[in-house]
């Protein structure tokens, strides 16, 4: 009964309500666009990241530090035979990380090696480039990414002298040809690095089947006798790239808080409104026989009516820009695709799911309902006399 | 003899006043009967829409004892005035206080809304109330498009609809022409005649007091004439 008179006072009430279910709905529109959007990068960069660099999860040396490169050389084992197992299987493969230095055009660049086997088919990385035709192992084949390439001016077929330091503390060098600039969306495959052969750079650093990382292809496969190897799951390895997601997404966030304040204040001060022109009528229905509790009710359904309505304006008039941007994407500009961030290369398909929609909407419907008691507060102090004469 | 529908005695209402206070009704005694079409007249402030709020549940005595069909005013807690005036009281009001927003049609039916009434129900019950108004032509405008005393007409329904037990109406006629007035009290006389519902006025309008059974007349809170007409 409450509802049925609700939906008629919201009717009613005609260009008021109107506009505060279009403020609200467009408010709603820009909460779901946004959340989508982030929501659609985490995925993309959570894919890319597993096709490029993760697998669906990696085992990682104990001793590794990934910011302190002068302890690369000591963070690597000979791999543990039911990992060896594995990657003979096919289910996963081996990462050999160091510390070098190239030379493109003479100037000393830094760069981290990276070697993974040229016959792996777990990760995009084209590793058939790595394949030593030659094997006096005068030139080595080396693949770098587009972003490497731009910005040490190599291209294909360029031949460069690349320096290491062995585990024994001897430098040694090698030529590297440049066999392949790989296109990948992943910056932290591609900056800075170069990639050849496992086998060769196992040799190369005096080692004997020695990996940095394991990378499995499922995680199902993780095994028990890990050694020197602790596993990281996908979640773990996207800790970097979800903070930051979640800082842009707090940005966004603070800025759709700012327009809902508004909506909401658009929502109070109507109701505040109604309940000083409604007076009499909140008389009346008490002489008709509502009781306080339920005119309290009435009124803030009436507010809580406009976020059901505003969701509805929002499925109809949000729809082709959710489907849009849920298909085509959005191409993050030029200047930000830049930043080592995983996700940003290809356009971010909005991704809407079923419990974020939900969560968004129940926190508008909780705010308007707040908004739309707040001021109900008056109607428990008035006395039905003086409502009926339209005193307050 | 009939049973008397509100029985008051030595009633009292005082309001708090920067002064020590405002005595609206003073040791009222009045017994109402059922079926009675009877007036509160009086002069402005002797406590005429004051003793009908009382009777009506709105507001509380300060002293004395009031009974309303058969329930003791000063016991019922808000829900329970709620529900009497819901099932058992209809309310006129001189400006009509209809819903602005809801048709006439929804006015109507509002107070069958407000009892849980089935749907069928509710429409034969309000189509029944606006023919007895004779305004079921405009059951689909809203109280804006309508003239004082089809308006008028629409609060008398919306009070008849439930058919209650009580019908207070307070100066019903102050915002009606003679015509209108007049088409107005023949209305509800003929719906006393017809449902034997009770209705009591308050009003200083000869022409309502006319139309009355019995007059009581209130002078600053306190009875000073109950005159009942005979052959009325």
């Amino acid at each position: 009964m409450i509802l049925k008179l609700a939906v008629r006072n919201i009717i009613g009430n005609g260009w008021r309500s109107l506009v505060n279910v279009l403020i609200l709905s467009i408010v709603l529109i820009g909460m779901v666009w946004m959340q989508g959007l982030f929501d659609g990068w985490s995925r993309t960069a959570r894919r890319q990241m597993q096709e490029w660099e993760f697998g669906d999860g990696h085992y990682e040396h104990k001793d590794f530090d990934k910011y302190d490169s002068f302890t690369w050389d000591k963070s690597n084992s000979k791999i543990p035979a039911e990992l060896q197992s594995l990657i003979e299987q096919g289910k996963a493969v081996p990462i050999l990380i160091s510390a070098g230095v190239i030379y493109p055009q003479g100037r000393l660049t830094p760069i981290t090696i990276k070697g993974i086997p040229h016959d792996q088919e777990i990760l995009e990385i084209p590793t058939e480039y790595l394949r030593v035709e030659d094997q006096t192992g005068i030139i080595l084949p080396a693949v770098i990414g587009t972003r490497m390439a731009r910005s040490t001016h190599l291209e294909e077929g360029d031949i460069l002298t690349m320096r290491w330091k062995d585990i024994h503390g001897a430098y040694n060098a090698y030529d590297i040809q440049i066999t392949k600039i790989m296109d990948t969306p992943v910056p932290p495959v591609d900056d800075s690095q170069v990639w050849v052969d496992f086998t060769h750079l196992n040799e190369a650093k005096a080692l004997q089947n020695s990996a940095t990382h394991i990378v499995l292809k499922d995680d199902s496969d993780i095994v028990k006798n890990e050694q020197d190897f602790r596993f990281i799951t996908i979640d773990e390895s996207m800790q970097g790239t979800d903070a930051l997601i979640d800082v842009k997404r707090l940005s966004g966030n603070l800025l759709f808080a700012l327009l809902l304040f508004l909506a909401m204040i658009a929502i109070f001060d109507t109701q505040i409104l109604a309940i000083f022109k409604r007076r009499r009528e909140i008389g009346t229905m008490i002489a008709l026989g509502m009781t306080k509790r339920q005119i309290v009710k009435l009124f803030t359904i009436e507010g809580c009516l406009y976020s059901v309505f505003a969701a509805v304006a929002t499925s109809i008039l949000g729809l082709p820009l959710f489907i849009y941007f849920g298909v085509s994407g959005y191409k993050i500009p030029q200047e930000m695709s830049n930043l080592s961030i995983a996700g940003t290369a290809e356009p971010i398909k909005c991704y809407y799911s079923p419990s974020m929609l939900l969560s968004t909407f129940i926190l508008v419907l909780l705010i308007t309902a707040l908004a739309s008691w707040m001021p109900t507060y008056r109607i428990a102090r008035m006395k039905a006399t003086d409502a009926l004469l339209g005193k307050v | 003899m009939t049973e008397s529908l509100v029985k008051i005695r030595n009633l009292s209402k005082l309001y708090p006043t920067g002064g020590g206070g405002f005595l609206a009704l003073s040791e009222l005694d009045l017994d109402i009967p059922s079926g009675a079409f009877m007036g509160l007249v009086g002069p402005s402030g002797s406590g005429k829409t004051t003793l009908l709020n009382i009777i009506g549940t709105l507001d509380n005595q300060s002293g004395g004892e009031i009974e309303v069909l058969g329930h003791k005013v000063s016991t019922l807690d808000a829900k329970e005035s709620a529900a009497l005036r819901a099932e058992k009281i209809g309310f006129i009001f001189q400006s009509y206080n209809l819903l602005p927003v809801y048709t006439v049609y929804e006015n109507v039916e509002l107070p069958l809304l407000l009892l849980k009434m089935p749907k069928a129900q509710r429409h034969e019950a309000v189509m029944q109330a606006l023919t007895w108004v004779g305004i079921t032509d405009k059951r689909k405008s809203r109280p804006n498009q309508l003239s004082g005393g089809e308006g008028q007409r629409v609060s008398i329904a919306r009070a008849m609809v439930k058919l209650p037990q009580l019908v207070l109406a307070d100066e019903p006629t102050a915002n009606l022409d003679t015509e209108n007035s007049l088409n107005i009290l023949d209305t509800m006389l003929q719906i006393n005649k017809d449902t034997g519902t009770t209705f009591i006025f308050a009003t200083h309008d000869q022409k309502v007091i006319d139309y009355m059974q019995r007059v009581v007349t209130l002078i600053d809170g306190k009875k000073a004439k109950d005159d009942l007409k005979t052959g009325s």
